[in-house]
């Protein structure tokens, strides 16, 4: 027990694992993480399998980076306790071991006498360290009186409460790792989702993409209700930066999409011997729409993509799910018997008819698609994040108390001697000596001149 | 005045304060380095102007692409040199915070940047891109004096010399690195929570910041604790600049991940 103590309480350790962490976190910045196995396996060859195994996948997530954190934690409270009890009675213990004799060598020092009874110049001086602030302690010493003078005392304890606020960071860290759960709610306006492990539904009434005069996205909000035991309890409008929370649960707006397997198309029919026919057809895909014509009896879609792309294989794909680049497998059919096939792209009206893969005395534009949007919502549950935020308040607390609030100490030996007062003085100052060193000068500088 | 008046004026002072510095430098004359140093504080009043136009004229925090960040940054510095200006060898630092001031503008201005005010992506348009760019910057600005002060160290010949960049250095990271605990670290947690509802996802630019921390942290105990000074500290804060520097630059341009934007 005693060398597990001797152990965690040295700074060496904290040294050692101040490097070991900072290279482990460098490490997993640049290796890819949480990537899946066939990635890992291009990237790096052979070598993808040790990597796995050693858990540099998952590394902030893995056993040892967090054994190594559990070191750092242990190793911060222990080597803290260990010297809080030092600290606190040198900020607020009695006088111990002082004397004339040992105050030179402090930097910041004044010596001269007092042409006053030992009373008379104890007062003086204990009054001139009242007006800066100072608490004075008081202990008889042989042949005279020590004064301890302290002020900002507290600061002393900045970088315990640096400590302390780091652990309840980490334990935060810990519970939102263990007890943290997060969706993601996927809803259609005017649908309605049950919140997963809550007793709540969220309704989504609306969803906007705000647009600037100049293109780009301005915002996207979704309109939420929350519904409790069927009824309608809360409603709010859900932004980017600006979540719900309610009953421990936080909605984040974090996408948004179409429902493109269930486009409405709409298609402009033209006849090529006839400038002047123009018709125009609303379908879903799938679905077969009659035309009127000797040669085509009936128009479907086969097929729609938002953002057309011919992938791997010369399949047709969709890049991404914004209607960069829509497309339609438009068909043309002779009763049973298709005529025509061929895809259709809406920003491009000429092309798709290079395409065709029979002939056709007509011609076909893809006008307007229409998907229903939906809003992906995120539900978070984190309990660890109140801790966080204590642990924060705390570390700033600390650090600045550590940085701005120097403890100051000014040890006084007075000392009788032939009819005359002996005075000693040496301070010293966490921080900040500059400082210090004029506000001690002016006070002894007051202290020796005659009243 | 416009802003890229202003902007173009405080860089043609900044070369002139570099000039001056430099001046007091090779030609050993103290006086040159006041001089510098007033050019250097009339380039400031005219990038504050220039910073103050671009808010009004956007309407959002000076700090949203790059130009603007770089911008920011060496206004920082420029305001860590006011600060540390005055200290016993402080007008020393003068040259070469000066030098990596005019770098940045220069960069700033370089064709490269886009200098046009963009209007802000939904995940931007928070009160914190105020709270948390320009703390985390002005840490990094004490970060850079640091820097320059135990480069200097590394340099100096003579001891009382040492001793006055030592204590320089330790008094520019005692600043910093609170001003980047707050602003990088503990403003970024609280924003990534309200903007993505995590405060923490081990994004390379987080882990970067984390990284930095923790060499100055290590800076820190290795100096009050273990009695470490001179050499050794001046190695870790520069190791640490450098770090801040690569959480800055190098993950926006070597490293992907949700930090994309600056």
């Amino acid at each position: 027990m005693r060398s597990f103590w001797r152990f965690f309480s040295s700074v060496k350790l904290a040294i050692v694992l101040f490097v070991l962490i900072t290279l482990a976190s460098i490490l997993g910045t640049l290796i890819p993480q949480g990537q899946s196995a066939a990635e890992y396996a291009v990237r790096y060859g052979g070598l993808a399998g040790p990597l796995a195994s050693l858990q540099m996948t998952r590394l902030y997530q893995s056993g040892w980076y967090l054994a190594l954190l559990l070191l750092f934690a242990l190793n911060t409270i222990i080597c803290t306790l260990s010297r809080f009890g030092p600290k606190w009675r040198k900020a607020f213990g009695p006088v111990t071991g002082t004397d004339a004799q040992g105050l030179p060598a402090i930097t910041v020092k004044s010596r001269f006498r007092l042409p006053l009874p030992l009373a008379a110049a104890k007062e003086r001086i204990a009054g001139l360290l009242r007006s800066r602030r100072y608490r004075l302690t008081e202990s008889p010493a042989a042949g005279g009186i020590v004064l301890l003078a302290r002020k900002q005392r507290l600061g002393r304890f900045g970088s315990d409460v640096v400590h302390l606020g780091l652990i309840v960071i980490l334990c935060g860290g810990l519970t939102s790792g263990i007890g943290g759960r997060r969706s993601d709610l996927a809803l259609l306006e005017g649908q309605t989702a049950e919140v997963p492990r809550a007793a709540f539904s969220l309704r989504l009434d609306k969803f906007e993409t705000e647009h600037y005069p100049q293109g780009g996205v301005k915002d996207w909000k979704s309109t939420i209700t929350v519904i409790e035991n069927g009824a309608p309890v809360a409603s709010r409008v859900v932004e980017v930066n600006h979540p719900l929370t309610y009953r421990g649960f936080s909605f984040y707006q974090t996408s948004y999409g179409w429902d493109w397997a269930t486009p409405r198309l709409g298609l402009e029919i033209r006849k090529r011997a006839d400038a002047s026919f123009s018709k125009a057809v609303s379908l879903k895909v799938g679905e077969r729409v009659p035309v009127d014509d000797a040669d085509v009896s009936h128009v479907s879609v086969r097929e729609f993509v938002p953002d057309f792309v011919i992938g791997e294989g010369n399949k047709v794909r969709s890049r991404s799910q914004e209607p960069r680049n829509p497309a339609a497998l438009v068909e043309a059919w002779k009763g049973e018997e298709r005529v025509f096939a061929a895809w259709i792209f809406a920003k491009y009206p000429d092309f798709g008819q290079g395409h065709e893969r029979g002939r056709s005395a007509l011609s076909f534009i893809l006008k307007s698609y229409e998907a229903d949007q939906f809003s992906v919502l995120e539900a978070a549950r984190d309990p660890g994040a109140e801790f966080i935020w204590l642990g924060c308040l705390l570390v700033i607390a600390g650090s600045f108390l550590a940085f701005y609030w120097p403890a100051r100490e000014i040890q006084v030996v007075l000392e009788e001697a032939q009819g005359q007062v002996e005075v000693t003085a040496g301070g010293q100052a966490a921080k900040g000596r500059e400082a210090f060193q004029a506000e001690f000068d002016r006070l002894f500088e007051k202290a020796r001149r005659p009243s | 005045m416009t802003e890229s008046t202003l902007f173009t004026t405080a860089f043609a002072l900044y070369a002139g304060a570099l000039v001056g510095y430099s001046a007091s430098l090779f030609a050993r004359r103290e006086r040159w380095a006041g001089g510098g140093l007033v050019l250097a504080v009339i380039g400031f009043c005219s990038h504050t102007a220039a910073l103050i136009l671009r808010t009004a004229a956007s309407g959002h925090a000076p700090f949203t692409n790059m130009y603007e960040s770089l911008s920011f940054l060496s206004w920082a510095i420029v305001l860590a040199l006011i600060i540390f200006g005055r200290k016993p060898l402080g007008p020393r630092l003068g040259p070469y915070l000066m030098l990596i001031v005019v770098a940045l503008v220069a960069l700033a201005s370089s064709p490269l940047m886009p200098k046009g005010a963009v209007p802000l992506v939904p995940a931007l348009q928070s009160y914190w891109l105020w709270l948390h760019v320009s703390v985390t910057l002005l840490g990094e600005a004490f970060f850079a004096v640091a820097f320059v002060a135990s480069f200097l160290f590394l340099a100096a010949a003579s001891e009382e010399k040492k001793e006055r960049l030592d204590a320089l250095a330790y008094r520019a990271v005692a600043v910093g690195f609170p001003l980047f605990t707050l602003g990088g670290l503990i403003f970024g947690m609280v924003w990534a929570y309200r903007a993505w509802g995590r405060y923490w996802a081990w994004d390379p630019k987080e882990v970067w910041s984390l990284v930095t921390w923790l060499v100055f942290a290590l800076y820190l105990h290795t100096r009050v604790v273990l009695g470490w000074k001179g050499k050794r500290s001046a190695i870790i804060a520069i190791v640490g600049f450098l770090a801040a520097l690569f959480t800055y630059f190098g993950v926006n341009y070597l490293l992907a991940g949700l930090h994309s934007y600056a």
